[in-house]
């Protein structure tokens, strides 16, 4: 026979612990709650009978005979014992058969066996007893019988089974319910989830209030999916414009070299043609590089190569590159570093990084301006800032610089792929540095290094 | 092709100039792509040897001796690099282009480079290809001299001076750098990519036309107004620095 599915489920094995644990835990109780009523009524029988004794002791023959008698007389329950021995040993009154041989005289209140003389039974009883010797060498025995101890326990530990019961009947029902709900819900998430892999992506797991943990989850997950959602929107985009950028290039060479063959009549002209044709396909070629690119460094995880790389020399370095660039468009290109800084990273890549901004502000910088390079620390963060009086980056376009293949409309005739902002986005992504673009006048873009990252 | 047709025209590099009949071994799964390159190899005076997977590329190698090699590096059979692995494990020092389509940053590819091969990635213009074979080949012999001379050109290592005829040249840092390189490997054609990766170290292709713009300084520094030229543009390739027309 199949067991329901609940039993299997680790929910229902938890609450059976639980329930185990329990049960165990009210046998100890029961235990305790047993030895310390015993371990009290015996206290307080021992202080009793040591009281009575010595109080009875003082009397004198006479009384004390009285004394006894008055109290059996009063003890309808039976539970006192008292009796007087002769020097000898015989009884001379009381309801004790024979002086017990363990029970010590003149000693502390102590457990003993003894024959009752007022009873059929000739079964020996346990009970608590006290032995003095009289002035006139008889022996007073007075005891009580402590089985009422007993009976308490008895009470307590069916009460603690009656609870008991019902609390273990209780734990295996709230472990089942609990289970059997959990199931519910993965069924249902799991059914959504098919959906999504299915290719509903606006599907979304359900959640009640948000202070329960499933619904929590089911919270965070779908702002996962919020997330997912809006990246895979974001790439069909990109996939367009990819499609696009390639396009454009892909057709003036086709066009070329269409035009070229049917009208071409002199070798030369057929070479020029092909050349055009060329210059169009290493276009292409070029952006697929530097898409392949962007996937390698976004995708690599590799910071075990990373050293520490002294950002002075770099800087002084791409300053030193670009200055006759910047020299034959009339830009005054300069590189004020004053500290020698160092930050934990890729040499390489971040020489990319920061060569593509001064490349980026050159070129978007007009004739006769500036372009400065400064290395700045402050507040435990060093600060590479690339600073251009071209045209800069308005509020509304930092967000789309970082799109892949933004060309601001102001910039559209300059040549280039449009993906160089997000090649160093993704170096500073990599390196857990910061890039900050701040809005115009004049362009200014920063790699920030946080403290953790320097060297 | 890729080849630009400027490129045909100045085929000022022909191998059988310098290397008789350099024999080249070329390992390349695609047949397409291995008829090109082999045509246009021969047509360039090399004698070029065919294999169209690793574990004959290997045999190939060993019973050939030729003087350089392209190899492919996903190939069937045994894959590019294992093949040099394994040449070079039996101390054949025979030198390598690494064709590939994946990316060059690995770990694997600096060892090469560091050893001396190259590595190419697809896809690749023909005279790039022609260019840096030749750089295999005629790879500068360790030289204990301090001076270089191409023509009418001096430049002492030490001193950090250059001089073309009586004149002194002053020149950058960097200047000094590329023209050193130049003079090393002059009356070869260096594409801008080799200079990139040898001289400036670049890694990627940067946007603006940096070598252009270097090269286009130094060729002002050493190419006075009433000197013979020596760096040429060879058009849709790279340069070349040579004492000739």
């Amino acid at each position: 026979m199949r067991q329901p599915q609940f039993i299997r489920s680790n929910t229902f094995h938890w609450a059976l612990a639980v329930a185990a644990v329990f049960a165990a835990f009210v046998v100890v109780l029961f235990g305790f709650i047993y030895w310390k009523i015993d371990d009290y009524l015996t206290a307080r029988s021992d202080r009793v009978i040591t009281v009575e004794v010595d109080g009875i002791a003082g009397l004198s023959p006479e009384r004390r005979f009285e004394a006894i008698e008055e109290k059996l007389r009063q003890d309808p329950r039976g539970v006192q014992l008292a009796a007087t021995f002769a020097a000898d040993g015989h009884r001379i009154t009381g309801n004790v058969e024979g002086l017990p041989p363990h029970l010590r005289i003149d000693g502390p209140a102590q457990g003993v066996d003894i024959i009752r003389a007022d009873q059929n039974t000739r079964k020996p009883q346990t009970v608590r007893a006290i032995a003095r010797r009289m002035r006139n060498g008889d022996v007073l025995v007075l005891g009580r019988n402590v089985d009422e101890a007993g009976e308490i326990s008895h009470v307590v530990g069916q009460a603690l089974a009656l609870g008991l019961l019902p609390g273990l009947l209780l734990c295996l029902l709230a472990g089942a319910w609990l289970s059997v709900r959990a199931q519910k819900r993965v069924e249902e998430v799991n059914q959504r989830v098919q959906r999504i892999i299915a290719g509903d992506l606006r599907e979304r797991l359900p959640h009640r209030n948000v202070d329960e943990p499933f619904s929590k989850l089911a919270v965070i997950v779908n702002g996962m999916l919020d997330e997912m959602e809006t990246l895979i929107h974001a790439l069909a985009g990109v996939g367009n414009d990819i499609a696009h950028d390639l396009r454009t290039p892909l057709t003036r060479a086709r066009l070329t070299l269409e035009r070229g063959r049917t009208n071409a009549t002199t070798l030369e002209q057929l070479q020029t043609a092909a050349d055009k044709a060329i210059a169009g396909i290493d276009q292409s070629l070029s952006i697929i590089t530097a898409l392949l690119r962007l996937a390698e460094i976004e995708n690599s995880r590799r910071s075990a190569g990373f050293g520490s790389v002294p950002l002075h020399e770099l800087l002084r370095e791409v300053c030193d590159i670009y200055e006759p660039i910047a020299e034959n468009k009339s830009i005054n290109l300069r590189a004020e570093v004053k500290h020698r800084l160092n930050v934990r990273g890729d040499r390489d890549l971040l020489f990319e990084a920061v060569a593509n901004l001064v490349d980026n502000a050159i070129k978007f910088t007009p004739e006769g301006g500036s372009v400065s390079i400064e290395l700045l620390r402050s507040d435990g963060e060093i600060t590479v800032r690339v600073t251009d009086t071209g045209c800069g980056i308005s509020e509304h376009e930092r967000e789309a610089v970082l799109r892949r293949f933004y060309r601001s409309d102001k910039i559209r005739n300059t040549p280039g792929v449009g993906l160089g902002l997000n090649l160093v986005a993704a170096i500073v992504k990599l390196h857990g540095f910061r890039l900050a673009i701040h809005p115009g006048p004049g362009g200014q873009v920063e790699i920030v290094c946080p403290g953790s990252q320097q060297a | 092709m890729l080849s630009k047709p400027g490129a045909g025209a100045a085929k000022v590099v022909a191998a059988t100039e310098y290397e008789l009949m350099a024999k080249v071994l070329l390992i390349e799964d695609d047949s397409e792509t291995a008829e090109e390159i082999a045509a246009e190899l021969a047509d360039r005076g090399f004698e070029v040897e065919w294999a169209a997977n690793g574990i004959e590329g290997l045999d190939k190698a060993r019973s050939l001796r030729p003087d350089a090699m392209i190899v492919d590096r996903l190939l069937p059979g045994m894959d590019g690099l294992t093949v040099i692995e394994a040449l070079r494990k039996d101390q054949v020092r025979t030198p390598v282009l690494v064709l590939s389509a994946l990316g060059a940053v690995d770990d694997r590819v600096r060892g090469l480079r560091m050893g001396g091969d190259d590595y190419l990635t697809k896809p690749f213009a023909i005279v790039e290809l022609v260019a840096r074979i030749e750089a295999l080949l005629r790879r500068p012999a360790e030289s204990r001299e301090t001076t270089l001379r191409v023509g009418p050109l001096e430049l002492d290592l030490i001193e950090r001076t250059a001089k073309r005829g009586d004149r002194v040249i002053d020149l950058l840092p960097r200047e000094f750098r590329l023209l050193e390189y130049m003079m090393q490997r002059s009356d070869q054609l260096l594409t801008r990519a080799m200079l990139l990766e040898e001289v400036w170290n670049y890694k990627f292709v940067p946007a603006t036309n940096l070598v252009d713009v270097h090269m286009g300084r130094l060729r002002h520094k050493v190419d006075g107004p009433d000197d013979v030229p020596m760096i040429h543009n060879v058009r849709g390739a790279g340069f070349i620095l040579r004492t000739g027309p």
